[in-house]
């Protein structure tokens, strides 16, 4: 495949990047849900 | 100011995501099942073009990552109208708007970076400053600024307020961004999937793509919305403490 470096880096940095700022958001809801009590997460 | 575990009625700790649903575990299943097959179809199975050659298989996810940070602004324009209009005042939609945005900065950043790779294999170079780069860029920049303004102190309804004005005036931009291509013809290609320049397997992979990143996008939204709703939660009790530590010194130097 021609230019494969560039295609391979182009979905690694794409999913890569999804993958970090989705594991950010999920820690930070687990860290906030700690000091919080049911009441304020509605969606449970 | 922050409060502490100890300050606040504790929830019980879990393994599983705070924010989650079983709607969110089935979308987010979709999303990665998505995401695979957008990688067997996009890598692999998709053939080469005849012009763009192997350059192509970077369109299945440049052009649906650009299409979201779109699909992404508007939302956090209408939902930032939706909190302006007295009728539909909500901080909810001031949360949506503000998820959407930062959810929608993600995609325009990978549109941006799988584009300069393309620009690299196509055009042999990184960047160029003609008029559809450049309009992205300053969009992607805008919306850096919307979130900073997001950021800035004051009530959750100040916040909402101000950050409802800016979205209203920088979703103007998207046209401006859409149209480039057409009004001052640069270098970049104009519409692919209209003009009919992509079929068959080639289409298939580019709407595999849609779907996967529309699944992600709404997911990712619907965390990042109730992530900021235990913030703002978190925000409004840390203020009712402060108060009420603030009542309870001024009883007692009443009372020396």
């Amino acid at each position: 495949m021609d230019h494969a470096g560039f295609i391979i880096a182009s979905y690694v940095l794409t999913i890569g990047g999804i993958v970090v700022y989705v594991w950010r958001v999920l820690s930070r809801g687990r860290r906030l849900a700690e000091q919080l009590p049911e009441e304020d997460r509605p969606w449970i | 100011m922050p409060i502490t575990a100890e300050q606040s009625a504790p929830a019980t700790k879990t393994r599983r995501s705070a924010t989650g649903t079983p709607f969110t575990r089935v979308l987010g299943l979709a999303a990665i099942v998505g995401v695979v097959w957008l990688v067997v179809f996009g890598l692999f199975i998709s053939p080469a073009d005849k012009v763009q050659r192997q350059g192509v298989r970077i369109l299945y996810i440049h052009v649906p990552s650009a299409w979201l940070a779109y699909l992404a602004f508007i939302v956090t324009g209408v939902s930032s109208a939706a909190y302006l209009w007295k009728r539909t005042r909500s901080l909810v939609w001031d949360r949506i708007a503000g998820a959407s945005a930062e959810v929608g900065v993600i995609f325009m950043g990978v549109a941006l970076v799988t584009g300069s790779l393309w620009g690299r294999i196509s055009w042999g170079v990184f960047w160029t400053w003609d008029s559809r780069l450049t309009t992205t860029a300053f969009l992607f920049v805008t919306y850096i600024g919307y979130l900073a303004v997001r950021g800035l102190g004051g009530s959750h309804e100040q916040r909402a307020r101000r950050s409802a004005v800016v979205a209203l005036l920088a979703v103007l931009e998207i046209p401006l961004v859409h149209f480039s291509v057409e009004w001052w013809r640069p270098l970049h290609q104009q519409e692919s999937v209209a003009d009919g320049k992509l079929s068959g397997l080639m289409l298939f992979s580019l709407f595999v793509g849609i779907i996967a990143f529309t699944l992600m996008y709404v997911w990712m939204v619907l965390h990042r919305q109730r992530v900021m709703t235990m913030e703002d939660a978190l925000d409004d009790k840390g203020l009712d403490l402060a108060l009420a530590e603030r009542r309870a010194e001024g009883q007692q130097g009443s009372g020396h």
